[in-house]
């Protein structure tokens, strides 16, 4: 037995630095730090097949949220329906470019991006490719993922709808309901792609 | 008796993709990025971060986030304002997410994370493991900040019925949405391995 081998079983709590061996965690298990409770892995049966279907699916519900109204609102005998692209060229129609590009980034472009590089990536590991590209793709979602805020601008959707309802009389559309199967397709998605398992798939696979 | 960790092995772990290499490697064997033992520089990093956060704290309350003109004459609500208003519109559940998202994680953040550091520079009583798990809940709460922002956004989108009622999105908008962003990199540049650290050169 080398020591290169058995190194990769190794692993570092991100939080207090304590060294396990992971060598012994099975598929359906999970592991935490047992000095300060940090999440370490989560091994999910079929994992990179769940990570494959759920992010397809979100990929196919965030279409649909990009291209149907999202809300209409109704006052004075006047409606304005509005899409989710829309939205951000009314933002940036009102004079704040940097506003309409934040908010783009948060809720569309980096969520989108991110679920089409995990799609990729799943497929690639579900199939067990060697390839040269996975890895980059690995790094890109890594990165990304902490500024996507699909979550965050769904909670902030509902509040705008109880902040107006006085006002006038608000409706949701296809787009609504699309991108909220979205958000949680795209967290079952990510849920599914363990940081080490990933990594250390991946690392066999190196071609 | 002393755990056993990376370090003390003459280890690190590589931030991105979590393999163990020898600390003597420039570059992580598996993904390439930088390998460190623990985050360079990350507690004057994070301190540099919270003082700019705080500077962004003023003009994000006093400026307008959002103007409201309605029937010739405009409103400017600051975030507070918001939050006032809601009240006196008996939209206390509103008032309270508001509330929450855009004062009281933000100000906690902040207060949370300066604390930290200064528990790095003069040690404190509490446990390394209390304020690890404190950390990590500032770092998980920080982009829900954004929620007040996202509203706006909405709310600019959806109401323009002709000039009767237009909703315009004020310069605090970005000031805020520029808050969340840098506190939210001062808690990723963070790292709270310091803590143990720390508290093993105590026992020493
Ligand atoms: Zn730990």
């Amino acid at each position: 037995m080398s020591m290169h081998t058995h190194s990769d079983d190794q692993m570092a709590c991100p939080s207090c630095d304590h060294l396990y061996d992971m060598s012994g965690l099975e598929q359906g298990q999970q592991a935490r730090c047992g000095t300060c409770n940090h999440l370490l892995a989560t091994y999910r049966e079929h994992a990179y097949a769940h990570v494959v279907a759920f992010s397809i699916s979100a990929l196919i519900f965030f279409v649909l949220a990009c291209c149907f109204p999202f809300m209409s609102f109704k006052s004075s005998g006047m409606e304005s329906v509005m899409t989710l692209p829309q939205a951000i060229t009314q933002i940036k129609g009102e004079g704040m470019w940097d506003l309409a590009i934040l908010v783009a980034c948060f809720i569309l472009i980096i969520p989108a991006l991110v679920m089409a590089l995990t799609a990729a990536l799943g497929i690639s590991l579900l199939a067990g490719w060697r390839n040269h590209w996975a890895k980059d793709v690995a790094k890109l979602i890594f990165h990304l993922q902490v500024w996507s805020m699909v979550e965050v601008f769904f909670i902030g959707v509902l509040v705008s709808l109880f902040k107006i309802a006085d006002m006038a009389t608000v409706g949701v559309g296809i787009a609504f309901w699309s991108y909220a199967a979205f958000a949680i397709f795209f967290t079952l998605a990510l849920s599914n792609l363990d940081t080490f398992q990933t990594w250390k798939n991946l690392e066999e696979l190196e071609p | 008796m002393s755990r056993v960790t990376a370090a003390s092995k003459g280890l690190a772990s590589c931030h991105l993709c979590q393999k163990v290499a020898s600390v003597e490697l420039d570059k992580c064997p598996r993904c390439g990025t930088a390998l460190h033992s623990r985050k360079s520089n990350s507690l004057n990093r994070t301190l540099a971060l919270l003082c700019t956060a705080t500077i962004l704290y003023i003009p994000a309350n006093i400026w307008p986030i959002m103007i409201t003109d309605q029937f010739g004459s405009s409103i400017e609500s600051t975030i507070l304002g918001g939050v006032v208003l809601l009240i006196q519109m008996d939209s206390i559940p509103v008032a309270v997410i508001i509330f929450i998202a855009s004062v009281m994680v933000p100000v906690g953040k902040l207060l949370s994370l300066f604390y930290l550091c200064w528990t790095l520079k003069s040690g404190s009583s509490v446990s390394p493991r209390q304020r690890t798990i404190a950390y990590r809940i500032t770092e998980l709460i920080g982009k829900w900040s954004m929620i007040d922002v996202f509203v706006v956004s909405i709310l600019v989108a959806l109401v323009h019925i002709g000039k009767i009622l237009v909703i315009r999105p004020g310069i605090a908008s970005i000031t805020f949405a520029a808050l969340v962003i840098v506190t939210m990199i001062a808690s990723k540049g963070f790292d709270p391995r310091l803590f143990w650290d720390k508290e093993a050169e105590n026992h020493e």
